[in-house]
Parts: structure tokens; C-alpha cells; sequence
């Protein structure tokens, strides 16, 4: 991963700060899993690949037809809503009664598929993503920091609370929340739940075209890109219990910060095995995670 | 009188044994049947291979409820193990496929330990640090020769050095093992623990199944299988590295060769490894260049029968089996 500010030997709130960055991009990822696993008990696989088709598709919008970059962005963001609502009815509604493993099954024949068709359109090389924003570092707090990280991180705290006002105060938020919490009342109080997962699964291609173009200036362009991120957001989602989108904030940016902290101290190599240490660590103590609940079920 | 369903089953039980048989047979035969290549000997030795890990996941995912996404963990267990032994020790392939399954057992058995409070998709999650954790210490630890591996001299099994043609029969043989310990199992009073784990935890443990016991008792047994497997793998290239242990890719592969065939039916394991291990040759049999193709393919199939059979092949094609003798006006029994 290459990263802006990061040139000189690992200083503490260096690392802390660039931690927060990164992080910040993977909580969008896990809020998105956490999302679309609460109200469909869905693991989605998928959800790496539908940021890695908007960070292409963003990138074609600006090289082959010279959008501008808040104009890429934008069109990636409704691309990959399309692409969220696209694989809910095409896929998902079809074995929507299954259980998780098959759901779960299901989406990693989605990955498969954006895979293929990512590396059919665009070629498996990696590409460099457009720099938007002025590559000298400033100083925050001691550490240095590009410009490039703050705004991912305004953007990512800007979602956060777009998503908290959507719970929080809008009917359509309240109404995922009830499905969340019991589908079936949900429907009797008629709440239209299908439309709801659609919502769902077109939030989760929201906040993927965000990740994945947010990140694109970092890590390069490849049907790959995602893959570790991923993996991740789907480490952190479970810091929050698979069920609390604060809790896969927090655990975003702790495995941000201590990967970092990792790479800088340890050495590169023990930066993805970080976030699976904390969980499996977490796991043996919490193994609902931090903010899990335990759903009580008949016998 | 006899119930309909029992003996409708019983012929069942009986078609697949004869099934059974007959895929044994066959595979005996194969490669010495006319117009078989020795590649296509090869091809038939890496499905085994995918077969007998697959059945270690069916083990734990499909009887005891556990799914696990990393099992290509256990199959790096069985195959360093192996791997040193043969190095080091001189062991023939035999006694290698013994220290891999004890060793991979002993890890699955502490791994149930450290996860005896895990279920769903943290067990998953879970399982996948295994993976990553173990690929961490095969590149890391010195004894492991990460990157540039292990290279091992030719398989050899109770004095005799075999080739290829050998290998197969081994693995097969192996097979057959394993088949046969898995179909025990599931009859047996552990088997029948492990699936009331599995269909409902409080339930079984208020009808005095020991959880932990159970438990890891099946990841032991689970990563046993697997490790044979991992054997298998290490000696059929004859060659041990980070760069192929280290995948994750492979635990995913065995997971979905289980979902696929069936989790919990027998004939499962060897539908699915079918699918996963021979799908890429299939497709360059047709098309050229298949590269992304493949994994378009890969995808679409595996959704295709997710959709049409969600309980897997073998239970999808029992039911359309029933479904054609109902329209057909046949007995069922």
C-alpha cells in the first residue's frame, strides 16, 4: 500500500494518524456488511467488488470521458446503487428463505463473477487512480498527513452521520430498523420489507462506491484491490457483533491504527495478520463481539 | 407392516453403495483404460485430493454445524508435517499421511478448544484467522523455508519408489480410508452427537451430549481428514511453500466443494470436490484463454445451484430422481 506522508521511519502519531485515515475507509466497507447482514442475515462477500467496480468505473468516467472528479464520484455512486439493486433481485431474492451459508455462498459466487468481468473489461494490471488533491503533507497534531487522507476521512465522517440522521429520523430508516429487529412484526405493522432489503442492498452499493473511490488513490486499481480490505471491514463488522454500526466504526479504526502500528514496528508483512489477531483474540473473550447480541432462540 | 419412506430409504442406502462401488471401479480401472493420458491420471489424483478435504470440512460444516472457511489451514498442517518428516527422517508416504493427520489433528482438537464459543459466521470468521495465521507462521518461522519451500524426493511407500500411476492408486486407496471413516462416523454414536450439535446446541446438551467434548472432537476429526489431504498435496508436487499453503483460497474452494455437493450426504464431498477441482480444465477444454472467463463461469455455476439445489448436488438430484418417477407414474418405493 503506498501511502502519502508515510516516507520517514515510523513515529507513534504518525502511525495513529494514517491509522485513523485508513480505518476511517474500512468502516465504510464493514458498516456496509453489518447493514446488509442485519437485515438479510447475509454475509456479503460481494461487497469489496462493488467498491472495486466503482473505483473502475470512476476511473474510466475520468480518463475516457473527462469527468470531472466530484462528477466521477457521483456517477459511481449511482452505478454501484444500481449494482447493489441489480444483485438483491437478480440473485439474493431468489434463495432469500435460505439458510446464511447458502446467502453466504451466494455472494461469494457474486465476488467470483465481478472478478471475472472487472478483469474481462478493464485487464488484471493495476492502475494508477488519479490524484484529486495536493499530495504535500500538512501537519495534524504532530503527525503529517496528506490532504488526501483528511478528506477521506471528512467524507467518511459526513457518511457516518448521514447514516445516523437516516436511523436515527427518517420514516425509511426507522422502518429498517424494525425489520432489523423483527421481520416479521415489521411486515404485520406493514412495512413494506422487500422494499426495504432493496434499500438495503442499494445503501451497501452506496457506501461501496464511496469506499472504493476514496481508496483508489491508494492503494492502485485492480480487479484485487479489494480483497484485503474486505476482509477487513468484515473483521471489524464483527468487532461490532455483525450487529452494531458503532461498534464496526470503533473496530475500523482500531484495526486501522494497530495495523499500522504493526507494519511501523513489526514490519509490513504482519499487517493483515494484525486485524486476525485482534478478532480471534476478541472472539476467545467476547464471541459476540464487542457490541454483539445474543438472540434468544426456542429449543 | 414397513413404513414407506424406511423402505424407500433402504433403496436408496442401497443405490448409493452400489454407487459407490462403482465409482471405486472405475477409478481402479481408469488409468488403465485405453486412451487415457497420464495427464489426465494426474487431473483424476488432484480431484481425490479435493475430495478428501472436502469430506474433513463435511465433517465439521455439514454433521456438526461449523462452518469454516479455514481448513486450507489444516491442509498446511498435514503437509508440513509430512513435509519435515520425509525431510528430515527419511519417512515413506505412508507413515507421512499418519503424522499428518496426528499432527493436523492435534491442531484441529486445540483449535475447537480456543473456538468453543464461536458459532455462525464469527465460527467462520474465526476459522478464516486460522488460515491466515498459519500461512503467517509457514512464511515466517525458519523451519518452514517459507517462500523457497521444501523440495522432497520422490514418493516413495514401503521401500518401493512409485511414479505417478502409483500416486493415484495411493491417493485413491487414501480415499477410500477416509470414505469409509466418514460413512462409520455418521452411523455411529459420535456422528449422531455431532449432528445434534449441530441441529440444536441446547437441545443436545440437555440431552447430556458433552459440548466440548463433541466439539472438538469433531475439529479433530475434521483436520485430521484434511491433513491427509494436505499430504497429498505436499507429495503429488513433491514440493512444500508459503506461496501455495498460504492461500486462503483453498479453504474457500473446500467450502464451497461441500456446500455444492452436499455438507451432510456422503456422496457430497465427491460432487463438489468434482466441481471445484475439475471446473478450470473443463473450461479449457473449451474455450481458449479462459483467465476471467473462468472465474465469470465459476461464479455463475456456483449460483446456478445454489438457486436450483440449495441442499447441494446430490440432494438436488435425488429430488428431481423422485420428482421423474412420480410423473413418470412409478413406484416410488
Amino acid at each position: 500500500m503506498r501511502s502519502f506522508g508515510e516516507w520517514e521511519s515510523p513515529v507513534f502519531g504518525q502511525l495513529l494518524i494514517s491509522g485513523l485515515a485508513t480505518g476511517s475507509l474500512y468502516a465504510l466497507t464493514a458498516v456496509a456488511v453489518v447493514v446488509v447482514f442485519r437485515n438479510t442475515r447475509t454475509i456479503n462477500l460481494a461487497q469489496g467488488d462493488f467498491s472495486m467496480i466503482g473505483a473502475f468505473v470512476a476511473l474510466v468516467l475520468i480518463k475516457s470521458f473527462a469527468f470531472n472528479y466530484y462528477f466521477a464520484l457521483a456517477g459511481s455512486v449511482v452505478f454501484c446503487i444500481g449494482l447493489g439493486i441489480l444483485a438483491e433481485r437478480v440473485v439474493m431474492r431468489q434463495i432469500a428463505d435460505s439458510d446464511w451459508l447458502t446467502l453466504f455462498t451466494a455472494t461469494l459466487g457474486m465476488y467470483y463473477i465481478l472478478h471475472g468481468v472487472a478483469g474481462h473489461f478493464w485487464g488484471r494490471d493495476t492502475k494508477a487512480f488519479p490524484l484529486t488533491f495536493d499530495p504535500t503533507p500538512i501537519n495534524v497534531f504532530g503527525g503529517i498527513i496528506s490532504q488526501g487522507h483528511v478528506v477521506n476521512m471528512a467524507w467518511a465522517a459526513a457518511i457516518g452521520l448521514v447514516l445516523f440522521i437516516f436511523f436515527k429520523y427518517t420514516k425509511q430508516g426507522i422502518a429498517m430498523r424494525a425489520v432489523t429487529d423483527d421481520p416479521e412484526t415489521a411486515a404485520l405493522m406493514g412495512i413494506p420489507v422487500r422494499f426495504i432489503v432493496l434499500l438495503t442492498w442499494g445503501m451497501a452499493g452506496f457506501l461501496a462506491a464511496f469506499a472504493g473511490v476514496l481508496i483508489a488513490p491508494i492503494i492502485y486499481v485492480s480487479p484485487e484491490m479489494m480483497d484485503e480490505v474486505l476482509i477487513k471491514g468484515y473483521v471489524a463488522a464483527v468487532f461490532g457483533g455483525l450487529y452494531s454500526i458503532p461498534g464496526a466504526i470503533i473496530g475500523a479504526l482500531l484495526i486501522g491504527i494497530c495495523e499500522n502500528l504493526a507494519g511501523g514496528y513489526l514490519g509490513s508483512h504482519f499487517k493483515t495478520v494484525t486485524a486476525f489477531a485482534m478478532i480471534v483474540l476478541l472472539l476467545a473473550f467476547r464471541p459476540h463481539g464487542l457490541f454483539g447480541i445474543q438472540k434468544r432462540r426456542e429449543v | 407392516m414397513a413404513d414407506i419412506n424406511a423402505a424407500f430409504k433402504a433403496k436408496m442406502v442401497q443405490r448409493k453403495w452400489a454407487a459407490m462401488g462403482v465409482l471405486f471401479l472405475a477409478a481402479v480401472i481408469f488409468p488403465m483404460a485405453p486412451g487415457v493420458e497420464s495427464w489426465m491420471a494426474s487431473e483424476a489424483t488432484l480431484i481425490i485430493m479435493y475430495i478428501m478435504a472436502a469430506q474433513g470440512v463435511s465433517i465439521l460444516t455439514g454433521y456438526t454445524g461449523l462452518v469454516t472457511v479455514g481448513h486450507g489451514g489444516f491442509l498446511a498442517v498435514g503437509a508440513y508435517a509430512s513435509a519435515l518428516s520425509t525431510k528430515y527422517l527419511g519417512t515413506d508416504l505412508i507413515t507421512g499421511m499418519f503424522v499428518g493427520a496426528a499432527m493436523s489433528a492435534f491442531v484441529g482438537w486445540a483449535l475447537g478448544l480456543v473456538f468453543l464459543r464461536l458459532s455462525g459466521a464469527f465460527m467462520a470468521i474465526g476459522t478464516l484467522g486460522f488460515a491466515f495465521f498459519v500461512g503467517t507462521v509457514v512464511n515466517n518461522v525458519p523451519i518452514f523455508e517459507g517462500r523457497e519451500g521444501i523440495s522432497l524426493p520422490k514418493n516413495h511407500v514401503i521401500g518401493f519408489e512409485i511414479g505417478d500411476i502409483g500416486f493415484y492408486y495411493t491417493a485413491l486407496a487414501a480415499l477410500g480410508v477416509t470414505t469409509l471413516f466418514v460413512s462409520l462416523l455418521v452411523r455411529s454414536g459420535v456422528g449422531r452427537a455431532f449432528m445434534a450439535l449441530r441441529d440444536s446446541e441446547k437441545a443436545a446438551e440437555a440431552s447430556g451430549v458433552n459440548r466440548v467434548f463433541y466439539r472438538t472432537l469433531a475439529f479433530s476429526l475434521s483436520a485430521a481428514v484434511t491433513g491427509v489431504a494436505g499430504v497429498l498435496f505436499a507429495h503429488y508436487v513433491n514440493y512444500v511453500s508459503s506461496e501455495v499453503f498460504a492461500d486462503i483460497w483453498y479453504s474457500v474452494d473446500f467450502l464451497v466443494a461441500t456446500v455444492v455437493g452436499g455438507s451432510a450426504v456422503l456422496l457430497g464431498p465427491f460432487v463438489g470436490g468434482l466441481f471445484v477441482a475439475f471446473l478450470p480444465t473443463f473450461i479449457e477444454l473449451f474455450v481458449d484463454q479462459p483467465g476471467d472467463l473462468a472465474f465469470i463461469i465459476k461464479g455463475g455455476a456456483l449460483i446456478f445451484v445454489l438457486i436450483v439445489a440449495p441442499a447441494g448436488v446430490v440432494v438436488g438430484l435425488v429430488q428431481l430422481f423422485r420428482w421423474l418417477r412420480g410423473k413418470l407414474g412409478g413406484d416410488t418405493q
